[in-house]
């Protein structure tokens, strides 16, 4: 989408106005072992507006929103300034895709830049907000901040992107329904349900007067790193595993689209024709049909190749001379010619 | 000036009847009035094309050149094959189909003044601009008479080696008869050929303008010679490429 920069402004502080509002409203929900950081599935929002709308417009409703939510939440319209502007990065980041030429996502590549992304942005966002507070405001304390603050932050962010960017992207077009896409979001779903289920169980599992703080906080990390891992071990195994299904078939369409050229090109079916799954045995299939189609077609060319008009001269004179040299010929000439002179 | 165009191959099984049918028709329906005069006495059979019953000719090209009746009154409208109807109208002159007046006709011949005669009455009392003679194939006598009376010959070869060496006779034949205007149709020619190509090859071989290269069409086989395939499929290529025939034979 082209933008004038006043439109952008004004989707980004319009929308920017939504997400405070919903920032303010979700700031009452918070996550048990994470008391400051709330669960806020809004995250995606700037995110959205940032990747359909423009880059600064995302930037722009991050900002504003997280400035709004504070207010209303009471924590201050500037103290925590830093989240601010963490936030603002996080919708100008995935925006960026669109300099990597990704206007619509419909291969598994583009739908994983879309997600590393989403991943660089909330750690890019995250870690920016840190480094401030450290470098300016201090009011972190380490070691606590780090599981109270920045990894749930950093970890219920992704989590969101993951799931509602993509989904977003879905309804409004952005993401084209290919096989591709939908094989690797369908993974990708059962992949997040993997990663809440184990970290849910892991940091719930506890909860109790019983449990020690300590306790609470060593599960937490666990829970984060298995988290962390899963979903990037996963992601990545899903993505070399749908490409395995989906590449072939890229091939098969591209020999194909060259036989309806007419090149015949059928060397990038070489590898796939070896496999034993159905997509082998439809690249040896269509092998075949292919090579009979070119059979004929040269059958055809040569056919055309010999196209010779041969005119027997002698024979032509003969009987030519057969004709005329009648007296009936020289008579009906004669007429002819007087018919056509009258 | 209405103009006599005969159509001829030297060969059967042109297609030369039904082009016959179709340019006449197409140029019925760009208003014209059109005649076509069936001269193929020994295998008539255009009348097929223009749904006309034999049971309704009561008198043919055969009685006219028997003397046994006026050539007008062997003139039939059928001019409700035209779609859409226009100002246009299209007569068909048949042959007889009745096998005592082919034999007889055959056995004493005809005189190409009587030919002539009835030619130009037609023409005058029906008011034509255009009167088309379907020919018999090969270069009978009767066939020569066609030629010779003709302002425009179209003569219709398929790309096949028989047709090429038949069509260089005919073509030099027609040359000594002095025919004002000659045209080349290449027809049911197949799609893997280069039309252009083939037309350049063809005028070049029989120093002869090509008026049109038609493509083979399956519709035209299914069609089966019942009804005028340009009336039925005025959008296929086959259609197009008659129209520009017409174009450069009237044009």
């Amino acid at each position: 989408m082209k933008l004038s920069a006043a439109k952008i402004i004004l989707i980004g502080c319009g929308l920017g106005i939504v997400y405070g509002l919903l920032n303010g409203f979700s700031n009452a929900f918070l996550l048990p072992s994470a008391p400051i950081i709330s669960l806020r599935p809004q995250i995606a929002l700037p995110m959205i507006v940032g990747i359909i709308g423009h880059p600064l417009a995302g930037f722009i409703t991050g900002f504003t929103g997280n400035v709004i939510g504070d207010g209303i939440s009471g924590f201050g319209f500037w103290k925590f300034w830093n989240w601010h502007i963490a936030n603002g990065l996080m919708g100008l980041i995935p925006g960026l895709i669109r300099y990597r030429g990704i206007t619509r996502i419909a291969t598994v590549r583009e739908f994983g830049i879309l997600q590393v992304s989403i991943i660089l942005a909330c750690g890019i966002g995250v870690g920016f907000a840190v480094v401030m507070d450290v470098l300016f405001l201090h009011f972190m304390i380490f070691p606590s901040s780090l599981h109270a603050w920045i990894l749930p932050a950093f970890l219920t962010d992704v989590v969101n992107g993951f799931v509602l960017v993509p989904a977003a992207l879905v309804l409004t077009g952005a993401i084209l329904i290919t096989l591709e896409t939908r094989t690797i979001m369908m993974i990708t779903a059962l992949l997040i349900i993997a990663v809440l289920a184990t970290a849910g169980s892991i940091t719930w599992a506890v909860l109790d007067d019983l449990v020690s703080h300590q306790a609470m906080v060593r599960n937490f990390y666990i829970a984060a790193i298995v988290s962390v891992l899963l979903l990037v071990i996963g992601f990545l195994a899903s993505i070399v595993f749908v490409r395995k299904m989906t590449d072939p078939l890229t091939k098969i369409t591209r020999a194909a689209e060259s036989v309806e050229k007419g090149n015949y090109d059928l060397e990038t079916l070489g590898g796939i024709s070896g496999r034993n799954d159905e997509l082998g045995r439809l690249a040896r299939v269509f092998e075949q049909m292919a090579g009979k189609v070119l059979e004929r077609e040269k059958k055809l060319q040569k056919q055309v190749e010999e196209l010779q008009i041969k005119i027997d001269r002698e024979k032509q004179i003969a009987d030519v001379a057969e004709i005329v040299e009648t007296e009936y010929f020289r008579s009906l000439k004669e007429k002819a010619r007087k018919f056509r002179s009258s | 000036m209405p103009k006599i165009i005969a159509i001829h191959s030297f060969r059967g099984g042109t297609g030369k009847s039904n082009t016959t049918a179709n340019l006449a028709c197409l140029l019925a329906q760009k208003g014209q009035r059109v005649g076509i005069v069936d001269t193929d006495i020994q295998s008539p059979g255009i009348h097929v094309l223009f749904n006309l019953d034999p049971r309704e000719i009561s008198c043919s090209l055969n009685d006219f050149l028997w003397g046994k009746c006026e050539i007008e009154s062997a003139a039939y409208d059928v001019s409700k094959i035209i779609e859409p109807q226009t100002d246009g109208k299209l007569f068909l002159i048949p042959s007889s189909i009745r096998t005592g007046d082919i034999a007889r006709v055959l056995h004493y011949g005809y005189d190409i003044n009587l030919l002539k005669e009835g030619y130009q009455k037609l023409i005058l009392q029906l008011s034509l601009d255009y009167l088309f003679i379907d020919t018999h194939p090969g270069l009978n006598e009767e066939t020569l008479m066609s030629i010779a009376i003709a302002d425009i010959l179209l003569i219709i070869l398929r790309p096949d080696q028989q047709d090429y060496q038949g069509t260089a006779v005919t073509v030099e034949v027609s040359r000594q008869l002095e025919v004002p205007g000659m045209f080349l149709i290449v027809n049911k020619v197949p799609d893997v050929f280069a039309h252009e190509e083939l037309a350049v090859k063809v005028a070049s071989t029989y120093q002869c303008e090509v008026a049109g290269v038609l493509p083979h069409a399956d519709e035209m086989m299914t069609l089966a010679s019942s009804g005028i395939f340009s009336m039925q499929y005025p959008d296929h290529a086959v259609s197009r490429e008659m129209d520009k025939i017409i174009q450069r034979i009237t044009g």
